[in-house]
């Protein structure tokens, strides 16, 4: 892929916005394009916080916006999430505890992905190219938030999706999990990304045209 | 870094809860009215004994109806003391039988035409009285004497009983319901006073187990966490070094598995404790550990030894032969809800072929000895190239 794939950072740490981007700096095919504090503010971006480019243009739509489970804010991670989403971003989640209550909210509002942050940067980086390639990016921290959900509203799963869930969240690798279960990784991969269209399915709200014209007014207004 | 999660204070807290669950203050004095009631209707039933046995007459209905009051006391009595408490269907039977069928019989049809000769059936209504204050709510109680007291009055008037007679057994009927429901009245209350007394102590002491705990816990941060980040902020070293890193970085994950542990609301802490332990002793040898748990059941402490002991040695083999220098730990509650668990340790590692490589003594002899000696199972699943994954069930 020699395409650049752009990505933005939303977190309230300045400490982890200002080493991630040190850390995405070193990486050939990424380019941070800008880092917020809110996603207010990331969708208002007039441009002081993009981390380089030419000042004065419209910032690049990033492909991938790496979006903080919980802002310090106060905002709903999940009308963050959709906020972003309709930007045209896909969203891959991280916070430092795995908070399986939040992170199952943050599926079902349609972010494409979880990771906590102690990942090293490799598993980050194929998270952020899984993504931005179309792919569902996996992690075992959300397969564990999804194989042990008891929430009521928990989507049913087929005792294969199940098992390839349970034994990818103890952390084996997909191709360890799908050679334990018979099949190919290829299915085994698609189990997983059945899991999560279940969930994003189910969360998915009906919106009715009032509610999209009043969300593009908040957007429009927390811009200004 | 290693750190036992449980205290001492909640284990005895446990222990005084089972005692008292088992004889609360209210169940003591339900215990203790049973049997003054029975000692009550023992009196009575001794004096009918001696009534129709040394009785001239031998007519058979005293004998029957005797049999009948003694079958009646002994369904009551027995339930009760078997059960607990009452069965109000019991007392109304014991009250109807004894207390107005059997003294109405005994005129009618016993052939006796005397006061002395029913005095025993009629003394049986006093018990009967008693038992029903106690055993009924306040309106069938009053129901149960007021029948009583009508039934008995026919019947004394059947025999030509002098009014002297007939006032003092009413009399009797109706203070021997007083009585017992006064006794009632008194002994739970101070019953309930008792166990809210219990409750109270209870609570204060687990208010000083998690305090405890808490600091325990705080004394483990300080040593760790804290010492840490006043290191850094103090500039005395280069932060970037990789032993300061490595350090920052198992007590992240120190922290994430404490929060983890503490999530659940009703936190069983054996298995938690355990494989902290088991963690503790591998990260400080190198090995990173991610760990997820999830509703941790509560085990017998043996089994979470077991668990622990397993858990490191799998983490060792880990740490000696994956070559990743990286460990994934599960630990849930059987997902079936049985109360059992299940951990996993996994690695990415080279694995081995199951079936020409013998595991390693450390998964044989180890792992699965220590799970099967405390009820348990483990299962080693790898292939080469593909890691190893060990799950340890319990129970097996």
């Amino acid at each position: 892929m020699a395409r650049v794939i752009t990505v933005a950072v939303v977190d309230d740490d300045r400490m982890l916005r200002d080493g991630l981007r040190a850390w995405l700096g070193d990486v050939p095919d990424l380019r941070l394009v800008a880092t917020a504090a809110t996603v207010g503010e990331l969708l208002a971006d007039p441009s002081p916080h993009r981390p380089d480019g030419p000042h004065g243009t419209a910032p690049p739509q990033a492909d991938v916006v790496l979006l903080d489970l919980v802002l310090r804010d106060g905002s709903d991670p999940s009308d963050n999430i959709r906020r972003v989403l309709r930007t045209g971003s896909r969203v891959l989640m991280i916070s430092t505890v795995p908070d399986r209550s939040r992170i199952i909210e943050a599926i079902r509002a349609g972010a494409d992905g979880y990771l906590t942050k102690d990942h090293d940067l490799p598993t980050l980086v194929a998270a952020v190219k899984d993504l931005a390639e179309g792919r569902g990016a996996h992690s075992t921290e959300l397969a564990f938030a999804c194989a042990y959900d008891d929430s009521p509203a928990r989507p049913r799963l087929s005792p294969r999706e199940r098992q390839i869930l349970l034994d990818y969240a103890s952390g084996m690798t997909l191709k360890s999990a799908a050679r334990r279960a018979g099949i190919t990784v290829h299915t085994a991969k698609d189990y997983l990304d059945r899991v999560k269209a279940k969930y994003q399915q189910a969360g998915r709200p009906t919106y009715t045209k009032l509610d999209l014209a009043l969300r593009v007014r908040e957007d429009s207004l927390d811009g200004g | 870094m290693v750190l036992a999660l449980q205290s001492l204070p909640l284990r005895r807290i446990r222990a005084l809860r089972a005692t008292t669950s088992v004889r609360s203050g209210t169940h003591r004095a339900q215990s203790f009215l049973i049997v003054a009631t029975l000692l009550y209707r023992g009196s009575h039933l001794t004096v009918a004994v001696m009534a129709v046995a040394h009785r001239p007459w031998h007519l058979p209905l005293q004998h029957l109806g005797l049999a009948a009051a003694l079958g009646m006391s002994a369904l009551v009595y027995g339930t009760a003391l078997r059960r607990g408490w009452f069965d109000p269907r019991h007392i109304w039977a014991d009250v109807v039988v004894t207390g107005c069928v059997l003294p109405l019989a005994l005129c009618a049809w016993g052939g006796v035409r005397e006061p002395p000769t029913i005095a025993w059936a009629m003394l049986l209504g006093g018990s009967a009285s008693a038992t029903a204050a106690i055993a009924l709510d306040r309106l069938h109680a009053l129901a149960v004497v007021a029948l009583l007291v009508v039934t008995h009055l026919i019947g004394y008037q059947a025999v030509d009983a002098t009014p002297a007679v007939i006032v003092g057994h009413l009399n009797s009927l109706v203070s021997s319901a007083v009585m017992t429901y006064a006794f009632r009245w008194y002994l739970l209350r101070q019953g309930r006073l008792l166990d809210e007394a219990n409750a109270r102590a209870l609570e204060a002491e687990a208010h000083k187990a998690r305090y405890a705990e808490r600091l325990e816990h705080h004394r483990a941060l300080h040593d760790t966490v804290l010492a840490t980040l006043t290191t850094l902020a103090a500039g005395a070293v280069d932060a970037n070094a990789p032993e300061v890193r490595q350090r920052c970085a198992r007590e992240a994950a120190y922290l994430r598995r404490l929060i983890q542990q503490t999530a659940d609301e009703v936190p069983h802490r054996e298995i938690g404790a355990a494989l902290e332990e088991a963690v503790g002793s591998v990260e400080s040898l190198g090995l990173r550990v991610t760990a997820q748990y999830h509703a941790l059941p509560a085990v017998p402490p043996e089994v979470a030894a077991a668990l622990g002991h397993a858990v490191r040695e799998a983490l060792n083999n880990v740490r000696r032969h994956a070559g990743t220098g990286h460990a994934y730990l599960t630990a849930t509650g059987d997902p079936d809800g049985s109360g059992g668990a299940v951990v996993t340790v996994v690695d990415r590692g080279p694995g081995f072929d199951p079936a020409r490589c013998e595991p390693g003594l450390g998964l044989r002899g180890s792992v699965h000895g220590r799970m099967t000696e405390a009820g348990g199972r483990a299962t080693v699943d790898t292939a080469p190239g593909e890691g190893v994954r060990v799950e340890l069930r319990w129970p097996a």
